[in-house]
């Protein structure tokens, strides 16, 4: 569709139109749903971003009516919205729109009722969201094709956001996105990837390319190395019969980090459009040294809590990494010898993802060598993610007093108090960017599949050993080979 | 939460570090207090009793906008110069830290403003904006505000209870022409209006070639400022387009906006509710206003620090 310059437009004052459409949520009763999707949906009706005329058409197995359902969504947004705002008049306008429709997204029938509900709202345009088991995808994507769902009338348009994970391994992805694209257009496809919703990811871009004082030093000559951290201190909280099959590699560094990396160490994009962007981050994916089998076992650490085995639904003999820690390199001019440690753990000491860049040190120690916090420390500049977002600049300061004691400190920016209003969840951006057809901060194929080429001899790798899990204590940061992979080369994690 | 302080800078800068140093000390035990600022906002209040209801108003926008407030009011006619501090907090759902942001309140003495703004110079937070709140339809006159205009990044107004709507946009189009930042809380009044008709030509929903004609019905005796931004707005988008300003006999403010095509014409006219009803071939639909609150106004012109284009444009008109 041509873009048309809106005359009246005005983006300082107010947003684009999400134009009326009708979003149909597979999986509808699920986890996911109740805790992010339909959250995320009533606050945005609460901001005003929904269209006076919108439906959505939730589908699980579960037998209910629209009534049911929206009682029972009533209660998730209550307990999940994140910020307490319930608002009972605003949810009746609402949950007028919500609709529910029963049945196995096997069975062809269900795309008819489907169809006929959707008509009845009388929307024309459709947002398909995946939000089942993984297994279900290609299914009903199928479903949706022969159903001719996916057919727009002239001038609407038709859409689908697809859940993580995105295949387990590079040949699944790679089927899963020919599947779609049977159905669907690349451009109508949107690869969900929630890291890159929340505002602290997107504002590496700010940071980087909004600044004149930090891009100079985001290179090889003045940054040694840069850590990225996703750490839980839960386990996997009743999700053991999924995640024994995914593992931290594959949930969170094949997806989530891989991308939060490539948002660091991209290239500054010509323009801020959609493609622009995302082909910066592609190209980088693509940089991305793929480790020789020989090599998995120099840069890649598998490790296991003890009594994960324990946990409900999970084989007494999983091979499942709840711990996963990778060194990659970037074959770049930009990056080149600089490693990028990668880890995410479920039962660490706390629950914290920040990126960490540390610089090299002073190439003279003009006030000593000595020991302790006298000792010359390397420049850290610290973007965190969660649970506090914002930056954090460590360097060097004198003591007051006599003499020339050094103490590092830390300059602290927080997103809280320098913009107090409050920071759209991930969903909310995503939900809203999907609706406008901004796939900017979606995942597109190319990506998918190079960030599966980096990770794809790792878990060939790991699929063909045995290893001697469980190789950490919960409450510690994982196993010790961990801190033998990056001693190796000389570093140490930040374990603060 | 407040103390006294003689007018010198120096010194209030010092209470305040001792306010934080107290507060700090009084909160270590339930999450401490972290001190918040991302810009001046300097209030000229019209007299003591505007200065109060400020004070508020300003409490609720700290929790977006935390600054370092400094409110201004003129004192009894002989007084002196008095100031005193005070600081704001609030603790986000969920958080135990408190967050503050502190303020100052000046009563000007018997000099008026322009004693007071030679005292605003080091009260401002080193390198961050300042922004200038002008209250009441007073301050839209050439008068004793001109002093604190040069020390201001923005100056925002409000000519909602101006009588004379042609001087007050006069008033704001020369300060504009001499390089000054200015906003009109009673242009922000009309974002919903405006959010409305332009989300029609959104996707090509309406395709501007093809109106031909503005009405804009606006409500009170004489013409108002927002009437005239309206109607200036439509041309400024619609260059050619033939746009009438008129009045009814309802309640000061916007009533409607007509758009006329060859053959057909969409109206959006004031509802009850605070809605707007929009009404056309193919379209009958509500939609909310949002809150045109002062402190809502001020939330959306705070959030606006740089170049204003579209407004800009306006006012030139």
């Amino acid at each position: 569709m041509t873009e048309v310059r809106n005359p009246f437009a005005d983006p300082l004052r107010f947003e684009r139109r999400v134009p009326e459409c009708a979003i149909v949520i597979f999986g509808a009763a699920g986890d996911l749903a109740k805790r992010k999707l339909l959250p995320a949906l009533y606050r945005l009706a609460y901001d005003r971003r929904l269209p006076a005329s919108f439906a959505i058409v939730g589908n699980s197995r579960t037998p209910m009516s629209d009534e049911d359902y929206r009682a029972r969504m009533r209660e998730a947004v209550k307990q999940f919205s994140e910020d307490g705002d319930f608002d009972e008049e605003l949810w009746k306008r609402f949950a007028a729109n919500l609709h529910y429709v029963a049945g196995d997204v096997k069975e062809p029938n269900l795309y008819q009722a489907l169809r006929e509900k959707v008509n009845a709202t009388g929307q024309a345009n459709i947002l398909f969201y995946l939000s089942t088991q993984p297994s279900y995808y290609a299914t009903i994507v199928d479903g949706i094709g022969h159903s001719h769902l996916a057919a727009a009338p002239e001038g609407a348009w038709r859409r689908l956001i697809v859940e993580k994970p995105f295949g387990h391994d590079l040949q699944s992805a790679k089927e899963l996105n020919s599947r779609i694209h049977a159905v669907f257009r690349e451009e109508d496809t949107y690869r969900i990837d929630h890291y890159l919703g929340k505002e602290t990811v997107q504002n590496i871009l700010a940071l980087r390319f909004g600044n004149g004082i930090f891009e100079p030093l985001w290179n090889r000559r003045y940054i040694n190395h840069v850590q990225i951290t996703a750490a839980e201190s839960i386990g996997v909280e009743g999700r053991g019969g999924y995640y024994q099959e995914a593992g931290a590699l594959r949930d969170m560094i094949q997806n989530h980090l891989l991308q939060v990396m490539a948002t660091v160490a991209m290239e500054p994009s010509a323009v801020f459009e959609p493609d622009a962007v995302r082909d910066e981050r592609a190209k980088l994916l693509r940089s991305i040294k793929v480790m020789g089998p020989e090599e998995v076992d120099l840069y890649a650490v598998a490790g296991q809590y003890k009594g994960f085995r324990q946990e409900p639904g999970v084989n007494p003999d999983a091979q499942t990494d709840t711990y996963a820690a990778g060194t990659f390199f970037v074959d770049n001019w930009r990056w080149a010898g600089v490693p990028f440690f990668i880890r995410s753990g479920k039962k660490l000491p706390k629950r914290v993802t920040d990126i960490a860049i540390q610089f090299n040190q002073a190439p003279l120690a003009l006030f000593g060598a000595g020991d302790g916090d006298q000792k010359a420390r390397p420049n850290l500049l610290i973007l965190r993610i969660q649970p506090e977002e914002g930056i954090s600049l460590l360097f060097l300061s004198k003591e007051p007093g006599s003499g020339m004691r050094l103490r590092p400190v830390s300059m602290d920016f927080n997103y809280g108090t320098s913009f107090g209003e409050r920071s759209p969840s991930a969903y909310e951006t995503l939900l809203v960017d999907a609706m406008v057809g901004d796939p900017t901060l979606y995942t597109r194929q190319d990506m998918v599949e190079a960030s599966w080429t980096v990770i794809q001899p790792i878990l060939e790798n790991w699929s063909n050993r045995r290893f001697d899990f469980p190789n950490y204590d919960p409450g510690t940061w994982g196993p010790a080979e961990a801190d033998a992979m990056i001693a190796k080369l000389g570093r140490q994690w930040r374990n603060s | 939460m407040g103390t006294i302080a003689t007018v010198q800078p120096e010194r209030i800068l010092r209470d305040l570090q001792e306010l934080w140093a107290k507060m700090a000390s009084d909160q270590a035990d339930s999450g401490g207090v972290l001190r918040a600022c991302a810009m001046t906002l300097a209030v000229a209040a019209e007299n003591a009793a505007d200065a109060e209801r400020v004070r508020q108003t300003v409490g609720v926008l700290m929790h977006s906008h935390p600054s370092r407030a400094v409110i201004l009011h003129p004192g009894s006619a002989g007084g002196e110069l008095e100031a005193r501090i005070f600081a704001e907090c609030w603790k986000p759902f969920g958080k135990s830290q408190q967050i503050c942001s502190e303020g100052i309140e000046i009563t000007a003495g018997h000099n008026g403003f322009s004693e007071v703004a030679k005292f605003l110079v080091p009260l401002r937070v080193p390198d961050l904006p300042v922004v200038l709140w002008c209250r009441g339809a007073g301050a839209l006159e050439p008068g004793p505000l001109a002093p604190l205009f040069p020390l201001a990044d923005k100056i925002i107004f409000d000519s909602a209870q101006v009588e004379d709507a042609d001087s007050a946009l006069q008033f704001l189009r020369r300060l504009r022409g001499r390089g000054r930042r200015v906003a009109d809380l009673h242009w922000t009044r009309l974002t919903g209006w405006r959010e409305v008709l332009s989300h029609l030509f959104d996707d090509q929903g309406l395709q501007a070639s093809g109106i031909k004609g503005a009405q804009v019905t606006f409500g009170g005796p004489s013409v108002t400022t927002c009437a005239r931004y309206f109607a200036a707005w439509i041309r400024t988008a619609l260059p050619g387009t033939r746009v009438t300003v008129s009045s009814d006999n309802g309640s000061r403010g916007l009533h409607s906006v007509v758009l006329s095509t060859v053959s057909d014409s969409l109206t959006i006219a004031l509802g009850s509710d605070h809605c707007v009803e929009v009404s056309g071939p193919g379209r009958h639909y509500r939609s909310m206003l949002p809150s045109t609150s002062e402190e809502a106004l001020m939330q959306e012109e705070l959030g606006i620090l740089g170049p204003d284009p579209v407004y800009e444009r306006v006012l030139t008109v």
